[in-house]
């Protein structure tokens, strides 16, 4: 186990490294750099701007300004942002756990509304309330993120019921100002998460109802409460410890959208300004902290199939 | 008290008891949105608008250009005296002044100000400004609270280059100055009690990603102002997510207001108020690059060429269609709202398809059966125009040219480019056939356009940085620019601005299109707002701004 849990590891970190490296080039082949909004000031001359390139070492060949970028990240410095002039590392932690704080809302909101609902859903196969939440389901399946912020947008917008973005009231924080502030983004990631989560939590069970051992559970008389929590859920858990993983990245990436439209100071708003200002290291950060993310999830999923099948464990 | 200073409060006092106006209430927070975070509270290093939005709130200049009447007026300079020659500035500090940690502000900073300006070290891009004739202005302290400028020639525009130069605390940035690195001083990370300004206001709190908060200084130089207790600005991404947070009474100012929010914003009874053209000009124009070795440089070369296109776009359809009437066709850059530099009489004209084929003709181009046309040798005309796809306006703009070209049978595709990349390809690459571009000088005064129009300068967009003149009109406007640099008579000068405005005008290197309006919205609740056409459009006066709950409205929410 231990070994196969190291090989997942070392995987993970060649992974990241090539997602860096493929930024970075993508990053340094694109035309333009951070001073080229400068360069249209018609007050600012061109010498001044060619000494602002040198001093980010932006007039540095490729390669060179790559290997910098490693040699430090190797010593855990992100770098340093150009347009902020402070270390990278200084901007990303609030935003991290901004961040993690929506997607972790949002997650355990999706997987909480997905289990109950899918597991009844399931138990009471073809009934109405089943057909019912399999329509909502996929309804929203087939409605973009976008559409459904932008529609809470405006109607908090013209309501005043909740606010149309940020994350804090006028005099700060509070649990209160925080709930309000997180309530809608919280719901379209929640909306986006959840039909997936559902349709698989349901798809699963169902399988599992169906196995010959749960047949003969029921049969030798065993309680209706130890099978559900004995036998169904922990054969229906694998396809869903896999899916956890994958819902973690979705969340993530979706939550970038959904930040910059409610204005949630995440990594999402941070990411797309640094990828339109060419603010390269603080976009390389932003992107290795996100795929970093989204592989710890990957991990931690693998893990949770490690721990939770017999199976997996002796083959690996 | 000075005469500047009782006319102040006159004014302010009539003001007060003026009908209709509400009486000044201190207290409350007025609530802005900015479109980006701002990067840095250093004012030797800001770039971006942002920074220096918020920049401009926490300090003073020693000199400022009135955002109404575009004249010099003293803020931290009582008073100041120029030689007989033009070349020697002497200004007198006003007395008493304190920075926002309490500390007195006097010569020895103005000094290590312009030290620090002028320091490589400190790469400030406001050092260009401060470098005349390739020789940099010297500073010199006469006493405590006097100083004086040396300039290597004389220079009309001297008395604007302190407007917009913050006067910094030399007992908070002396020791990161001499170590080198004041260039990293004050980033947003700073605690707030090693940030000092002599603005109105001082920074009192950032939330990153969320907003940053100011509070009034209470060691501001106008005795009993600011009246607002705290600016809040949010940061708010795009101007649309800003409607929103406007429209649900988050915000209390909407800066800049597009054209085509102002129908909604009406509709919901919000004030919008059109302060009228721009100082901002959009305008498309050619690869005229000795680099460019493309087919149909040489169509770009020629005048009538040129004309015939600006004779063709029909600017007033810009204005209906892209800025629903709130923006004002252009004959040459200078909008008519700079009013000490328009030229008088020149008007934009309607389009007129048939004056555009007369010119084509004259220069010899043909049509064929079906209309399209030709040049001389016989190749179709056909090329490209670029813009940014940031820029909705733009890409209309481009889309309206492609329609009105047309019927004069030219060919024209248009692309729309991330802007950075639309940047290099005019500025670096010169991989491009044409372009509209918008530029907006924050300053109405020519010396702002020095980059655009001498041949030499980097912003000479159609053709940049020519070791030499590649044409005589060019020649032309470079002397007159260098002129006008020099030339102390206003109306001198003025002849001088109004012979290179006519130029343009005859060679159409860039072919001016429309100058939108400055249009600002805000909500009942903010009193004593007076938009300018120059930047920051409503926030220049934020001492003399204050807040009312507004009637039959409830608090909003914030």
């Amino acid at each position: 186990m231990l070994a196969r849990g190291l090989y997942r590891v070392f995987q993970s970190a060649g992974l990241l490294l090539l997602i860096s490296s493929l930024w970075f080039l993508a990053l340094s082949l694109a035309p333009g750099d951070y001073f080229d909004e400068a360069r249209l000031n018609p007050s600012t001359s061109a010498e001044t701007i060619a000494k602002l390139r040198d001093t980010y070492g932006l007039s540095q060949p490729l390669p060179i300004r790559y290997g910098r970028w490693l040699r430090s990240l190797a010593h855990g410095d992100l770098g340093e942002s150009i347009a902020y002039n402070q270390p990278v590392s200084k901007l990303l932690a609030p935003r991290i756990r901004n961040t993690l704080l929506l997607t972790g809302t949002a997650l355990t909101l999706s997987w909480t509304l997905a289990l109950a609902l899918g597991v009844w859903a399931a138990a009471g196969r073809n009934r109405l309330a089943d057909q019912a939440l399999r329509g909502i389901s996929g309804v929203l399946l087939a409605t973009p993120e976008l559409v459904v912020a932008t529609l809470l947008v405006y109607w908090a917008a013209t309501t005043g019921r909740l606010p149309a973005g940020g994350m804090m009231g006028e005099h700060g924080g509070g649990f209160r100002e925080l709930a309000i502030h997180l309530a809608l983004p919280a719901i379209v990631l929640t909306a986006m998460a959840f039909p997936v989560l559902f349709r698989h939590v349901r798809l699963a069970v169902s399988e599992s109802l169906h196995e010959p051992f749960i047949r003969a559970a029921v049969a030798l008389g065993i309680s209706p409460a130890r099978l559900w929590w004995q036998y169904i859920l922990p054969a229906a858990a694998n396809p869903l410890l896999s899916l956890f993983g994958l819902s973690l990245a979705t969340l993530l990436s979706s939550s970038l959208v959904v930040e910059v439209i409610f204005g949630w100071p995440g990594l999402g708003p941070l990411f797309l300004e640094s990828l339109f200002a060419r603010d390269t290291y603080l976009l390389l950060a932003a992107v290795v902290l996100s795929s970093l993310f989204l592989l710890a999830g990957n991990l931690c999923a693998d893990f949770l199939l490690l721990w939770n099948d017999p199976r997996i464990r002796k083959a690996g | 008290m000075s005469g500047n200073r009782l006319a102040l409060c006159l004014f302010l006092g009539l003001r007060a008891l003026a009908p209709g106006e509400a009486p000044v209430q201190r207290g409350g927070t007025l609530v802005a949105a900015l479109r980006a975070e701002p990067k840095t509270l250093n004012p030797l290093t800001s770039l971006d608008s942002p920074s220096r939005e918020v920049i401009g709130r926490m300090n003073a200049d020693l000199i400022s250009t009135d955002r109404v009447t575009q004249s010099p007026v003293p803020v931290l300079a009582e008073s100041w005296s120029v030689s007989a020659d033009g070349k020697h500035y002497t200004v007198n500090l006003r007395q008493h002044v304190r920075f926002s940690d309490g500390q007195p502000f006097d010569a020895d900073d103005v000094l290590f100000s312009f030290q620090a300006y002028l320091d490589e070290r400190s790469h400030s891009p406001q050092r260009d400004l401060l470098i005349i004739d390739g020789s940099p202005i010297q500073v010199r302290k006469l006493d405590s609270f006097r100083v004086r400028f040396d300039l290597p020639t004389p220079y009309a525009t001297a008395i604007r280059i302190f407007d917009g130069l913050a006067m910094l605390p030399k007992h908070l940035l002396e020791k990161s100055f001499e170590e080198g690195s004041v260039s990293k001083a004050w980033t947003l990370s700073t605690p707030n009690k090693d940030i000092a300004g002599l603005g109105p206001f001082r920074l009192k709190e950032y939330r990153p990603g969320d907003r940053l908060v100011l509070e009034r200084n209470p060691f501001y130089l106008k005795t009993g102002q600011p009246y607002l207790s705290e600016i809040a600005f949010l940061f708010v991404g795009d101007e649309d997510a800003q409607l929103a947070r406007f429209l649900s009474g988050e915000t209390d100012l909407m800066n800049r207001v597009s054209a085509r929010n102002v129908p909604v914003l009406r509709s919901r009874g919000m004030t919008v108020e059109d302060v009228g053209p721009s100082l901002e000009y959009n305008f498309l124009f050619f690869n005229l690059t000795s680099q460019a070795a493309m087919p149909g440089k040489e169509w770009f070369e020629k005048r009538a060429f040129r004309q015939a296109v600006s004779a063709a776009i029909d600017r007033q359809s810009i204005v209906k269609l892209v800025y629903f009437g709130l923006a004002t066709p252009l004959a040459t850059h200078v909008a008519p709202s700079n009013r000490r530099w328009a030229a008088p009489g020149m008007s934009a004209g309607t389009a007129s398809p048939a004056k555009a084929r007369e010119f084509l003709r004259s220069a010899g181009f043909k049509w064929d059966s079906e209309g399209l046309l030709m040049d001389g040798s016989g190749r179709q005309v056909e090329f490209t125009i670029l813009t940014s796809s940031s820029n909705a306006e733009r890409t209309s703009m481009a889309t309206l040219i492609q329609d009105d070209l047309k019927k004069i049978g030219m060919t024209v595709h248009v692309v729309s480019l991330e802007f950075r990349s639309m940047v290099d390809r005019i500025l670096k690459t010169h991989e491009y056939e044409a372009a509209i571009l918008g530029l907006g000088a924050g300053d109405g005064d020519p010396n702002s356009e020095m980059n655009v129009w001498l041949s030499s300068g980097s912003m000479h967009v159609w053709n940049p940085q020519q070791e030499k003149p590649a044409t005589p009109w060019e020649a032309e406007i470079d002397v007159l620019m260098h002129k006008q640099e020099v030339e102390i008579d206003f109306d001198a000068r003025r002849r001088l601005y109004l012979r290179l405005q006519q130029i343009e005008a005859e060679q159409l290197p860039i072919i001016s299109l429309v100058s939108p309006h400055v249009l600002v919205a805000r909500s009942a609740r903010v009193h004593n707002l007076r938009p300018s056409i120059l930047d920051h459009y409503t926030l220049w006066n934020a001492d003399e701004l204050f807040v009312t709950p507004a009637a039959g409205q409830s608090e909003p929410r914030r």
